[in-house]
């Protein structure tokens, strides 16, 4: 196939080249808007901060969503579960090599019990 | 008078409460309203410092709102009118030398055109709003 060509899927079409020239436009498009902003603004004042009804600022960490808000609905569903294994991970090396060993010997006794 | 650029586009104003009694947006309110019809001449209020040419303040400007006041003029770009619309705004008014105040306006940011009045009439603060962007204009025209 070659790679201007058309691909037709049923359902609606794609051009490789139609692509490229709708990029072009709509960057042409976004050029134009930025070419008419203000470009005497006063660099590094409150005219490069957002308006907040004339709050100031927040520091960046402070209105930082992070990402395991988008799995609340899971963790939340599973808080039996999480409140139970989350202290267990407590980072230390030696907790978790008791729980290897704890586990294997564990599983050693179950398998030379009942052979 | 030159005629600047200025007069080729539409003067905006954003509307800055730092305090008032509500007398003046009352006023304010009165002077956008189909009886004087501003907006044919594409004056209207907007939404935020940064899409404004005119600053509109009311109120003798609190405590709380001296830093706020003080931001929000920080953000509008150049250049910039400021009209104070009411007595208040001027001198304090009613709430002269109140231990609440940090105003006057002219104290924190600094002023173009006074409407004085409690509470000014439209066509007083349409006269405000004409002058103020007459001296836009001059702004504009490379006055410093």
């Amino acid at each position: 196939m070659e790679l201007t060509g058309t691909l037709l899927t049923g359902y609606g079409f794609w051009n490789p080249v139609i692509l490229i020239l709708a990029g072009l436009v709509t960057g042409l498009v976004a050029y134009l808007l930025w070419k008419r902003g203000v470009s005497t603004y006063r660099k590094g004042s409150e005219q490069e901060k957002p308006y907040i009804s004339g709050n100031p600022e927040p520091e960046k960490n402070a209105v930082h969503i992070r990402g395991g808000n988008v799995y609340w609905g899971f963790t939340e569903g599973l808080k039996g579960f999480y409140s139970r294994v989350i202290p267990a991970h407590s980072g230390d090396l030696n907790d978790y090599m008791l729980w290897y060993f704890g586990v294997m010997i564990a599983i050693c006794a179950v398998v030379v019990i009942f052979q | 008078m030159k005629i600047s650029k200025a007069f080729s586009r539409s003067l905006w104003a954003f509307h800055f409460n730092a305090g008032s009694c509500n007398g003046c947006e009352i006023e304010i309110v009165a002077t956008i309203t189909p009886r004087y019809d501003p907006e044919r001449f594409g004056i209207k209020l907007v939404g935020s410092p940064k899409h404004t040419d005119l600053l509109i303040v009311t109120g003798p400007v609190t405590k709380k709102m001296g830093p706020v006041l003080r931001r929000v003029y920080d953000q509008i770009p150049d250049p910039k009118v400021v009209l104070c619309v009411g007595t208040c705004g001027q001198s304090g008014g009613v709430f002269y030398d109140s231990y609440n105040l940090e105003g006057p306006i002219d104290e924190i940011i600094p002023v173009d055109v006074y409407v004085p009045g409690c509470a000014p009439r439209p066509e007083a603060i349409i006269h405000g709003v004409v002058t103020a962007l007459q001296k836009l204009e001059r702004l504009e025209g490379g006055e410093k």
